[in-house]
This record gives C-alpha cells, structure tokens and sequence, in this order.
C-alpha cells in the first residue's frame, strides 16, 4: 500500500497533469494516517508544475485522511469533494484547494468522451 | 404546495415558512430553517396555552428580517383577543433567530404556557417534495439547557442546537416555558438555531476553513442601504416599473452568496427555496442581466465557474475538460454519490455562455485583468464546444448523458424530460441540439475572438474562431430553418431530423445574432403572435403544440428571464416596438406580484384569467426573473457599450412615460440615460 502513494507521488513529481492551471500556486499539506504512523506530504504547485516535498513548509490547505482513502482518490476511485463531505477526509485552510485536489489525481476508471457513446444511438424515448 | 410561504434569507441560509411563522414541512410543504443544502429544521411551531396562532399581519419589508403579529384561535368573527404575539425573526451571524413577544392586553396578570415544538428530518434540499427514507440514525439530546437534535450516516452528521435566552422546560420534541404577565405588559424570549456540519471530532466542517465570519442582521441591513444607494437610480413615470426595479435590487442582494471557494466575494445564488447554490446557468444569466447594476457579481461567477471548471471525463457527473458545471450541491445525495451534483456538469448552454459573459463584462467595465486571468479556461471552454459539445461531429452543440440514472435528459435550459417535442408530441431523440445552444456557440465564438485579438493578442486565434463562426451561421440557417413554416426548428434530434415545435427557444436567437436580418421579422412575427405570446409574455411553447400546457414548467409557461433575452434580442434587430411590448407586458405582469417577478407563470392567455397565475411550485425570489427586469430596463433604454462609451438609443411605449435611469457605472464612470414614452400613433 505504501508503495502505492510513494509511486503516486513520484510520478506527480515527475510529470504534472496538463489540466493544471497555469496561475494556480500554492502548497497541500498532506497527512495519511497508517497504523501507528502519519504520513506527510507536501505538494507545491506553481506555474503548471508541481514539487513533490516531505520537508516541511507552509501551507494554504491541509488534508488528512488515511492511506487506504487516499490510494482510492489516486487511482481515481474516489473524489476529494464527496470524501470531504462524508468525513473520509477532513480539510483545513483555503477549500479551493480540495476542488484543485481534484486535478492531480487521474479521471474515473472507465469514463467514455461522449463522441463513444453517441457511436450506440438509441436511449430509450 | 403552499403559496404562501415567506422567507428570511443570507445567501444560502433561509427559512422558510408560512405567514403565521410555523414551520411544518411535508412533501407539499417545501418549508424549514435550510443551510448547506440541508433542511435543518422541519417543525418549528408556536403555540400559546395549546392553542394556535393566526396572522394578523405581517411585515417584510425585505429579506433581512420578518415580523409576525398573531392571536390565538382560528380567525372566526372578530372577538377582541385578550392576549397577541409577536415573532421577529432574522438570519444572524449564520443563526437562525426569533424574538417572540407576548403581550397581556388584559387588566389582570395572565399565566400564560407557550409551547414551540421542534424537529428536523436533515432532508437534503433535492429530496424535500418526495418520499424518503433516510438511511441515518436520528437522535435528540437536552442538555446545558439546549435542545440538539441530530443525524448520523456512518461519519456523515448534522445537528441543529436550539436553545432560547429565558429559562424553558426543554424535552425531545421542544421547548415549554410557562410564564406569568403582569397586566398590559409583555413578556420576550430569544431563539436561536444553529446548523452543524460536523466532523468527527466534534468541529463544524466549515468553521476550519478561511472564510469572512457570517455577518450580523444589522451589518446586511447596513450593506443593504449601501448597494441600493450605489446602484443607478431609477424613476419612471409607470410606478409599476419602479417598484419592480428596487424589488428586483433588494432581491439581488438577498441572493447574493460567497461559496467556500470565493470566500471574499459574492455570486447570485439561483433561488429559493431549490436553487439556492452554486450553479453555472442561473448565476451566468442572472450575472449577464444585471451587468447594468451590479457587475461584480459577473467578476464572481466568472471566478468561481472558472475555479470548478471540468478537467476531466466523468460519466457519473456528465463532466468533461472545459466544461463548466451546471449544479453543485453539499448535501446528503450529493456526498454519498446517489446523486452527481459534486458538481454535475450535465448542462450543454453553461460552457458557451461562460464565454459571451466574460466578453459582456469586459465590455462594460473595461477589466481585461479579469480576461487576461482567465485565458486558460476561456480557451479550454471555446475547445469544449468543438471537441466535446459536438457529439456527431457535424458542427453542432448537442447532449446526451452518459449517467443514465442521475443525470438529465435534456440539458438546455429546457431540462425537463419532455421539453424538447416535436409539434405532434413525439420527444426528440439524443443526441439532441436545440436551436439556442447553436446561438450561443456562435456568439461565444465571436466574442473569444474578439478577445483573443483585443486583449490575449492572438490575431490567428481570432481568425480561425471568426471563421468557425460564420461557418456554423450558414450551416445552422439552411438546418434549422423551415421555411414552409417561417421559424426556427426547436432542435434537431440525434438522426439529424428538424424537430418542428413552435417554441420561445428561437427568441434567443436573436439575443445571440445568428438569425440573417432578413428572417428577423418572420421570428419576430411569431414570438409576439397568438400562438406564442399570451398577453403577459412569451410562452415556453406555443399554444396548439401537442404537449402544450399552460402549467408545463418549459411546456407553455412564461419565464420572465426567457422573455427579458427575447426583448433585448428583438432590441438587437431594432424590433423595438415589438421589445417595448414584451418588457411593458411582464411589467404589467410584476404588479401582481408586488412587484417580484416570479420564475415562471402560467401561459394562459390574458383575456382569460385577467391577472398572470404563478406557477405552483416557482423559485421564488428565483435569480434569473430578479435579473430580468434590469434587462429590460437595457432593452427599453437601448444600452449598449462601445469602446469606452455606453451607446443608448431609448425607445419607450408611451405607457412607461418619462424613464430616467441615472449613474449607470461602467467604463465611462458613470452617465445618465433618459427615455420618454410619447403617445401618439404607432409605427
């Protein structure tokens, strides 16, 4: 499982989602509760790049959550919004950064561009 | 459902209740203390030594407070009561608040028992008119001499704190207090409920987030007098238009909200009690209609739309990258995924229209600061349009969801199930493009590109836009034209067939310049014929259309937002008899309504029923009806900017009489327009 987030982490280091907005700057301090352990993260973002720290720094947000909801949300299974509704995930600080959460983790298994679905016509009138 | 309901508001914070103050919902009754998109309180109900109150009167003067006068006993002959009540009532600091007074008109002391009975069902505010058993656990506890009532959904939970300044017995159901007063005097407790969105460890979800503290009944009353006395001042010689302006203001205001997001600013809410949150069309329109008025709120929307703008593909919320969203909702349903408004993005008008009101904007402020920020997402959103917006590939905005149990089948503004007919009754098969969405792509097209060279500097970017533009102008005129007809398809179904209602939808088109010069008359022709216009307004659907209803919510009723676009549509052409007749219409129409246009009315035709019938279960105030009246106001007085000048070219039915609209603020400061409505022969 830790594998998981240390390999989820390295590759948003290595290569930010293009979706990120250009002017969005800022820094998620993140927290994930293991037996026995939290985990922190920072996240730096700035100019469409991310920074992927575990010095710490600063923050605007700060997420807790444990490793299990979080590895959900990396593979895209789950959203930081419903998450934080529910009380999966607790946010302190400036709430745009949950929506802007939302940006670094990978769409929904399984999603169709709606150009696939207009292929089988016919919903039922 | 109850008519008579009235409300006290702060944004997303109301109640809800009827005209003796009592609160007891059912699924008829849409009533409650409602915050976060969640009824907090569902029976709030007053009674003085077992009996009932009734209304006397009742003062509302606007949202900021509420006063009731009751007396006991059911309003039969009149007996001189021997005692009489008072409630106040108020949204401060976030709390909901009643001062309740009562007052001993006898000369002996009197014991009096007031009893006010309390519960809250935590209904999510989607759910209120239906039928539902919550999942959660719900429990009441007394203690410190509060009464806390509370849902609980594994990690999920909301509690409402009720607790009153004068010592009550306090129970499970309620709050009883038995009082002694002397002769000719009165005796007055304070109430007070406060919402919790709690998490686990007992802390108000939100309260750990930066945001402005909820402000005091007093500080929104004093920020009410500041934006009346800020906004251009109108006098006009149809009193009936100048009460519908400043309803129309001092509803803006009470709808005025600051998302979690955008804490240090303001967007218009859609309306109460289903609208009241963030959403894309309502907040755009509302925003486009009161750029005369009140322009930050387009700066907020545009901020806030842009922030929450879809990234990636998403079946469940109908979202894809550019797109911006159509609801976003905090609630139960919402957090739980039984419904998609986290946020739901299944609107195919929102993402275009993004783009006309950022253009808009501009052009009446001169804020390319805003333009400039907002590159990224203008560009992703005009993307939207031509990769996603285009199912077919054709050339056409159209829609089909992809959540087939949650999300809407029709997603235009019309986006009830069976708005979108053909003349015989037949529904139009998906992918569907409705006429106006084609308008406003169009449009978005041609204001990103004047954008884009004006103000991004990307004179190739414009060209390619300019020329999509002109592109979709011919292909859309020969499509949807039918000519034998002399009008504007309503939409083309997904095999391509022109879907042939008479429907308001083409009005927009004039508001969006797609339509050639020469067919304007002919569309004209038919808004403001028999079929079509009622007397109050332009009806959704033409009368003599299968499924026409003048109680059809997108099926017969007038929605004054709709009718405010067709004017200044029609105004666009220089059909400014025609405009002049629609705008002194729903004028006529608001003095029925104390001067709050509704969000819809019934199409019946005016010699019918004689006054305009409000539609059974409207928004009411509902943003895109409070903004429509200003719009109007545009389209009677001709105003349009140009460069840094605001052009005006007044053209008033002699009913009006003399219209002065004065400081209307935009790039050139501040100016006056002056419009006279003379009598005389007509053109």
């Amino acid at each position: 499982m830790s594998d998981s987030i240390e390999a989820y982490f390295t590759q948003l280091a290595h290569r930010a989602p293009d979706r990120l907005l250009r002017r969005t700057a800022g820094t998620i301090r993140i927290e994930l509760e293991g037996p026995g352990e939290v985990d922190v993260w920072y996240v730096t973002i700035a100019g469409g790049r991310v920074e992927v720290s575990r010095e710490r720094r600063d923050a605007d947000t700060v997420i807790r959550t444990d490793r299990d909801f979080f590895a959900r949300m990396a593979r895209g299974e789950a959203k930081p919004l419903t998450g934080w509704l529910r009380n999966d995930l607790i946010a302190e600080g400036r709430f745009r950064f949950l929506m802007l959460l939302e940006q670094l983790f990978p769409a929904p298994p399984g999603a169709r561009h709606p150009r696939a679905l207009a292929g089988g016509r016919g919903e039922p009138r | 459902m109850k008519s008579n309901l009235v409300r006290v508001l702060d944004g997303n914070i109301f109640v809800v209740s009827d005209d003796s103050g009592d609160i007891e919902a059912t699924v008829g009754n849409p009533s409650g203390f409602f915050d976060f998109d969640t009824r907090f309180l569902s029976l709030w109900r007053l009674t003085l030594d077992g009996d009932r109150l009734h209304a006397l009167s009742m003062a509302e003067r606007d949202h900021v407070t509420l006063r009731f006068f009751l007396v006991p006993g059911a309003p039969t002959h009149y007996v001189d009561a021997k005692s009489s009540v008072i409630r106040e009532r108020s949204i401060t600091g976030g709390l909901f608040e009643e001062r309740l007074t009562v007052l001993n008109h006898d000369r002996e002391p009197v014991d009096f028992t007031v009893r006010l009975d309390v519960a809250s069902d935590f209904a999510p505010i989607r759910a209120i008119d239906q039928e539902r058993t919550p999942p959660g656990r719900f429990y009441q506890r007394i203690e410190d001499g509060r009464l806390r009532l509370g849902y609980l959904r594994d990690r999920y939970q909301r509690e409402t704190l009720v607790w009153s300044s004068e010592p009550a017995r306090i129970d499970e159901r309620g709050l009883t207090y038995t009082v002694r007063v002397a002769p000719k005097q009165g005796w007055t407790t304070t109430l007070r409920a406060q919402s919790l969105v709690l998490r686990p460890d007992g802390r108000d979800i939100r309260e750990q987030l930066d945001r402005r503290p909820r402000r005091s009944a007093a500080e929104r009353q004093q920020d009410l007098a500041v934006w009346l006395d800020r906004a251009p001042q109108l006098s006009c010689d149809w009193n009936a238009l100048t009460e519908a302006y400043r309803r129309s203001l001092v509803d803006l205001a009470s709808l005025r909200y600051s998302p979690l997001t955008l804490p240090d600013r303001s967007m218009p809410n859609a309306g109460l009690p289903w609208g009241a949150t963030i959403t894309g069309r309502d907040s755009i329109l509302t925003s486009f209609e009161a750029l005369p008025v009140a322009s930050e709120l387009a700066d907020a929307t545009l901020r806030m739309l842009g922030i929450d703008q879809g990234t990636v593909l998403d079946d469940f919320r109908d979202e894809e990258p550019g797109k911006i969203l159509r609801e976003f909702r905090y609630s139960e349903l919402a957090a739980f995924e039984e419904r998609p408004e986290s946020p739901y993005y299944g609107s195919a008008d929102t993402t275009p229209l993004y783009v006309i009101l950022l253009d808009e904007y501009e052009r009446w402020t001169s804020d390319s600061g805003l333009v400039l920020e907002a590159e990224q997402e203008t560009r992703a959103a005009l993307e939207w349009i031509d990769e996603y917006g285009d199912i077919l590939g054709d050339g056409y905005v159209r829609y089909q969801r992809r959540n087939e149990q949650t999300g809407l089948r029709n997603q235009g503004w019309k986006d009830s199930p069976e708005a979108i007919c053909y003349a015989d009754g037949r529904l139009a098969g998906p992918p569907v493009a409705t006429c106006e969405l084609q308008g406003y792509a169009y449009d978005a097209k041609l204001r990103g590109a004047r954008l884009a060279r004006e103000i991004w500097g990307d004179p190739a970017y414009a060209e390619r836009l300019e020329r999509e533009a002109a592109a979709l102008r011919e292909r859309f005129d020969r499509d949807f034209w039918i000519a034998d007809r002399g009008y504007y398809a309503l939409a083309l179904d997904g095999d391509g067939r022109q879907v042939d209602a008479l429907a308001s939808n083409m009005g927009h088109l004039l508001w969006s310049g797609i339509v050639p010069p020469e067919r304007a008359e002919q569309v004209a022709h038919h808004l403001l014929g028999p079929r079509l216009f009622s007397g109050w307004g332009v009806r959704t659907l033409a009368e003599g259309q299968a499924r026409y209803n003048p109680l059809g919510y997108h099926l017969g009723a007038v929605w004054p937002f709709d009718n405010a676009l067709i004017a200044w549509g029609l105004r666009r052409y220089g059909l400014v008899e025609e405009a002049g007749r629609i705008a002194e219409a729903l004028v006529d129409a608001s003095r029925y309504f104390h001067g709050r246009l509704p969000e819809a009315f019934a199409g019946y035709p005016r010699d019918l029923t004689r006054y305009p019938v409000c539609y059974p279960t409207a928004n009411s105030p509902a943003a895109m009806a409070t903004g429509a009246i200003f719009l109007l106001l545009r389209a009677l007085l001709g105003l349009e900017p140009s460069g840094e000048h605001l052009l005006m070219a007044p053209s008033v039915p002699p009913r009006f009489g003399r219209v002065e609209l004065l400081d209307v603020p935009g790039r050139w400061g501040r100016i006056d327009v002056i419009g006279i409505g003379l009598a005389g022969p007509r053109a």
